[in-house]
């Protein structure tokens, strides 16, 4: 536990010391408080505009209209920005030749990647620790948004970054070349993200795929060709589907689920690269 | 302290190691030597459990590297080829961070730091930004990383390559004085390296133990006799005649390129400078210089490497 910690504050300390830190949170601070101002702007002039009129004002709500575009903006800009903040993480260990003192350490592989992974997470609540105050403004402006739909909301750009980091940090491990490791990470996660554009056209089902591709000895057996379709199994792989709920402020564990898991399996399978290395 | 048997590392079709054995006692300074890719780095690699080897063993005080490689781990210091240092960290901060991976006890911490910084001379730099050093205080950096928390086994991989010759010098003293509490390992391709630092040394060459013996026994290997290189101002005609008629010279040549320049062989176990010296002056040769050729370990290295050893 100590030497995980050991390793996730050197790593946090390397980002703080380099200017990757400051750049990062300033671009993702300037983004996003950028489109906070322009809907908090555009929100309250509809309510000067139709403030008096009881049916408009009515449906005039603050959650709706500021803060969910803020977590929308924020999980694109994370999508752009996580493989910056992930590509060093293990490729440049290896390009250093420090990977050769931290794994000649008494130190498992498994305490390495949660470290590295530790430490970028750090840089990550630092990253939204900063937009907290955009909640604190809307306050200060008189206008009262909920505050329970606000947390739900970052604790799903939370575990959806966290989710980004953990695949960011698998790709990371995989080779020594950091532009290479950025630019894998990026088409990684977009593709994760537009995943689900196939969802409406591909009505096929799972189990027909299978029956096709094991020249009807599925349906003999018995299994049937119903079940869900891969458009479904598609759209529940996607990043961003997960993500809709959070937005709206709705806590459904299954969302919750699918974010640790994909962090989970990442890390998992981030270790065994690092164990398979010692073998090649 | 070591025991490494049979320790083969093949990459694809290409075997980097083949059957290694050796071992190390307590406190004693192992040189190896071998030309560049003759597989001294891999074997290191194993014996840290940075790489695992494809046969073979390699226990460090017991513990088998591939069983239990944190016992393992713990024990060792290990200074790679390339010294493994954070660029963008400061010295000190660097240091900390190695004794709390390294598994030093949270108060030690300091203390070890501090005499670490103290042993390698880094005082000076303590406060500067790694990236910034030289390469000579980078490998002391290096070094210092290594010995932190006062390993058994202390694997060094080249560690003079770079230095200046004082620096060298420096490095080698440290490296001796660890001799006796703890175990080294050096690797190297400069044989006085050997010669100056370590008891015993191992010549590795294409992946395969070519020797392994005490410094002396292998320079004394392969037992061509003893030379004298004269130098004499005005030789007459008869003076190498002269010269092979004194007890206990078995043969005299005059030397290419010099004028006045012999070589003599001696007979075993004979030391007729003294004698030589006389005649000289006797005869008014004018003697210039006399100085006494044994058969280096250079010599010894290089017919092991070149396949043509006793």
């Amino acid at each position: 536990m100590r030497t995980i910690a050991v390793i996730a504050w050197r790593e946090a300390r390397t980002y703080f010391t380099s200017p990757l830190a400051y750049a990062v949170t300033g671009v993702f601070v300037l983004l996003s408080g950028y489109i906070f101002w322009a809907s908090l702007v555009r929100f309250s002039e509809l309510c000067l505009r139709f403030g008096s009129n009881p049916y408009f004002s009515s449906q005039l709500n603050v959650n709706d209209m500021v803060v969910r575009p803020l977590f929308g903006t924020m999980g694109i800009i994370f999508l752009l920005m996580i493989p910056v903040i992930t590509m060093r993480l293990l490729a440049e260990e290896k390009r250093a030749g420090t990977a050769e003192l931290l794994f000649t350490c008494p130190v498992t592989s498994g305490q390495v990647v949660l470290g590295k992974f530790l430490g970028a997470a750090i840089l990550l609540v630092f990253m939204l620790a900063v937009t907290l105050t955009y909640p604190l403004l809307i306050m200060g402006s008189g206008a009262t948004p909920d505050m329970m739909p606000t947390l739900v909301g970052y604790l799903g750009v939370l575990l959806m970054g966290l989710a980004f980091l953990a695949i960011g940090l698998l790709i990371s491990s995989m080779t020594e070349n950091q532009i290479v490791a950025a630019v894998v990470a990026f088409g990684a996660l977009l593709m994760l993200w537009v995943i689900d554009w196939m969802s409406e056209s591909a009505t096929i089902t799972l189990a027909a795929v299978l029956n096709t591709f094991s020249n009807g000895l599925w349906e003999k057996a018995g299994l049937g060709t119903g079940g869900p379709t891969v458009g479904e199994l598609l759209s529940s792989a996607s990043l961003i589907a997960h993500f809709q709920d959070f937005r709206k402020g709705l806590l459904d564990t299954q969302h919750v689920v699918f974010y640790l898991s994909v962090v989970f399996m990442s890390l998992f399978v981030t270790q065994r690269v690092l164990e398979s290395r010692r073998w090649r | 302290m070591l025991d490494v048997s049979g320790v083969t590392k093949t990459y694809g079709a290409r075997t980097v190691v083949n059957e290694v054995s050796f071992s190390v006692n307590k406190g004693e300074i192992l040189g190896f030597l071998g030309p560049n890719g003759a597989g001294k780095t891999t074997t290191m690699r194993i014996i840290t459990g940075y790489v695992a080897a494809s046969a073979g063993t390699a226990k460090v005080a017991g513990f088998d590297v591939q069983e239990q490689p944190l016992e393992v781990k713990k024990r060792i210091g290990y200074l790679p080829e390339h010294p493994p240092l954070y660029r963008d960290m400061l010295v000190r901060p660097y240091l900390e961070f190695v004794a709390r991976i390294r598994g030093v006890p949270r108060r030690q911490v300091r203390a070890r730091v501090d005499r670490a910084i103290d042993r390698c001379g880094v005082g000076d730099v303590a406060g500067r930004l790694i990236g910034n050093l030289s390469k000579g205080y980078q490998q002391r950096v290096g070094l210092a990383q290594a010995i932190l928390h006062e390993p058994d086994l202390l694997i060094l991989d080249e560690p003079t390559v770079g230095l200046d010759p004082s620096q060298i010098r420096e490095i080698r003293a440290l490296i001796t004085s660890f001799a006796g509490e703890h175990t080294v390992i050096l690797s190297t391709h400069i044989l006085p390296e050997v010669t100056l630092t370590c008891h015993r040394a191992l010549i590795i060459n294409e992946g395969r133990i070519a020797a392994e013996d005490t410094v002396e026994r292998l320079a004394a290997r392969g037992g061509r006799m003893r030379q004298v290189a004269l130098r004499l101002a005005r030789p007459g005609d008869g003076a190498a005649a002269a010269l092979g008629a004194v007890p206990g010279v078995a043969a005299v040549r005059p030397e290419d390129g010099a004028a006045g320049a012999f070589m003599a062989d001696l007979a075993e176990g004979q030391d007729p400078r003294e004698a030589i010296a006389s005649l000289a002056v006797a005869r008014g040769w004018g003697l210039l210089e006399m100085r006494l050729v044994t058969r280096s370990f250079e010599d010894t290295y290089m017919q092991i490497i070149r396949g043509d050893a006793a």
